[in-house]
């Protein structure tokens, strides 16, 4: 790999240890993918650290006393606790107590916090055709898809790169490897794909079929801010896709002959009705009628206008007894939710209004609750208008689920069954 | 009867062990559990085998970018996989969780390892060299 001048200077040590062994790991990854240069990278959204991964805070913590400052704006994901109302998710002390300790130790590296899966809902958008270096993996697809910010699927090494401001010149950030590789042609019913459980299936069916290639979706409507977040989402779930393209919408795609570099290629997959509707009947083995305990909308988290929405519907009702009803989001959103009220109307119905994380990357998944000697939640059914939560639950926290409309959602809440 | 195979490097190193082997994709967030390195997946058809000091065997990486967490979070308790090996051609995310947890990473074999390789063999990956080969075969297949 060729470094500059500066980045030899910063790899051999002048710039301290820390330095020195960011730049070391990044060449080295940048070497086992045959990229020939650094790049300078424009923003980067780092890992949460979550408290429910043994050792993960407590080696973040560790760096920041390293004293060393991130060179870019840098903001961080989910936690496993929602730590401005820890008692919120009934989170134990321990797991919050531990949590915490990632709020100073971020604070001191410079790191902004946002604590969400969603940070360009904060406005943290760099610009088309930047170098980022992101985690998230629905952030990561919608970055690098609707925004056009370049980036690949990022992990740990995101730590490196926040504190040099560099990352290997490979995968994504690449002209070449941004080109379509599948082409889709969606036959399905338009109504299917007017909500974010549609656009989830759609995400989930075709991520099974591409992997890790690059889809370009022809014949559809996407001209909403949520349906293409939660497509990505669940593109990222049920595949490794980092990319899609739909031609008339995403900014590298004004035509199908762009998205694909010039040669649209003959086969093409068929996206019927029955497609989507196998995904929903996948992902879903709750009994009709029978009880939902767990109702989850914010996957990937809410913005502003979806939690005003949920507190429209929920105004003068009551949820069920045994239903738990959780809206998750940032503490930002938050915040202005409760300033306009929307979080009251929700609490009255007997509904919360999380931050900072959300069922999987809570204490409730049963490898934790084993971790810290918890009783498994025990939950009977969840329903979610995401594929990504639903794909997750079933396993991690071990209940029936189901993926359904918000509505949908809203309506088991109250009733505390499968409808 | 050995059979060797050519593959690409990511992550050095030179282990042998028990292959598990994973026709589709695979996802270190869902479709393992973490403290006991048990494969969970429903639909999985190696499910309740433990991967644990396992040479890992799948076609792609898919899911979360949470799975590099697994992978390390595993690696440090003891219960990692010995070495891993893709089909396709590796995921960044999780080449970042192998390099930080010292697995060898191996990728793109020049043969069709799914077909020839079963779980239970005796595998060993030579990361360093871009070599891995069958040492023996699971008797207790077939």
């Amino acid at each position: 790999m060729k470094l500059t001048k500066k980045e030899m200077a910063m790899l051999s040590g002048d710039e301290g240890p820390v330095i020195a062994e960011a730049m070391d790991y990044l060449v080295q990854f940048g070497e086992a993918f045959g990229a020939e240069k650094l790049v300078d990278i424009s923003y980067c959204h780092y890992p949460a650290e979550m408290a429910i991964y043994e050792g993960n805070v407590e080696d973040a913590v560790a760096y920041s006393k390293k004293n060393v400052k991130v060179r870019v704006p840098t903001t961080n994901s989910t936690l496993s606790a929602d730590l401005e109302k820890p008692g919120i998710t009934g989170c134990p002390a321990p797991l919050v107590h531990l949590q915490s300790e990632i709020e100073k130790a971020h604070r001191n590296m410079g790191i902004l916090e946002t604590y969400t899966c969603t940070p360009q809902q904060l406005g943290f958008i760099p610009p088309f055709g930047s170098f980022n270096a992101l985690v998230e993996s629905s952030a990561i697809i919608y970055y690098n898809s609707v925004l056009g910010a370049r980036t690949n699927r990022g992990g740990l090494f995101t730590r490196f790169s926040a504190v040099t401001g560099k990352y290997p010149y490979m995968g994504y950030l690449l002209d070449e490897n941004r080109k379509g590789t599948h082409l889709f042609k969606v036959t399905a019913p338009e109504e299917m794909l007017k909500s974010q459980d549609g656009w989830s299936a759609l995400g989930m069916h075709i991520g099974s079929i591409v992997g890790s290639g690059v889809p370009v979706i022809e014949g559809v409507k996407a001209n909403k801010q949520e349906w293409l977040l939660s497509f990505g989402a669940s593109l990222a779930t049920s595949g490794s896709v980092t990319l899609f393209h739909i031609p008339g919408v995403t900014p590298e795609a004004r035509t199908t002959e762009e998205a694909f570099g010039g040669q649209v290629p003959e086969k093409y997959y068929e996206v019927t009705e029955q497609d989507i509707k196998n995904i929903y009947q996948k992902q879903s083995n709750i009994p009709l009628g029978s009880p939902v305990d767990f109702v989850t909308l914010g996957c990937p988290h809410y913005n502003l206008e979806q939690i005003r929405y949920v507190a429209d519907k929920l105004e003068g009702k009551k949820v069920g007894d045994s239903v738990r009803f959780w809206v998750c989001t940032n503490r930002m959103t938050r915040k202005q939710a409760e300033y306009s009220g929307y979080v009251e109307t929700i609490e009255k119905a007997g509904a919360k209004v999380i931050s900072d994380t959300c069922p999987v990357e809570s204490h409730m998944r049963i490898s934790t609750c084993r971790d810290f000697g918890l009783k498994v939640p025990n939950i009977e059914a969840m329903v979610c208008d995401s594929g990504k939560m639903i794909r997750y639950v079933g396993d991690l926290i071990g209940c029936k689920t189901a993926l359904t409309s918000k509505d949908n959602c809203i309506q088991c809440a109250l009733t505390g069954r499968w409808e | 009867m050995e059979k060797t195979f050519r593959v690409r490097k990511i992550v050095r190193g030179n282990v042998e062990g028990e292959a598990v082997v994973i026709p589709g994709s695979f996802s270190f967030l869902g479709d393992v559990d973490m403290n006991t390195s048990e494969i969970i997946a429903a639909d999985s058809p190696v499910k309740g085998i433990k991967i644990k000091d396992k040479i890992l065997i799948y076609n792609e990486t898919k899911g979360s970018s949470g799975g590099m967490v697994v992978l390390i979070t595993m690696s440090k308790k003891g219960i990692g996989p010995a070495a891993l090996v893709t089909v396709k051609p590796v995921d960044y995310n999780l080449a970042e969780g192998a390099i930080l947890s010292q697995v060898p990473f191996v990728c793109e074999p020049d043969g069709y390892i799914l077909d020839e390789i079963r779980t239970g063999d005796i595998v060993r990956v030579n990361a360093s060299e871009g070599i891995m080969t069958v040492k023996s075969r699971n008797s207790r297949a077939e």
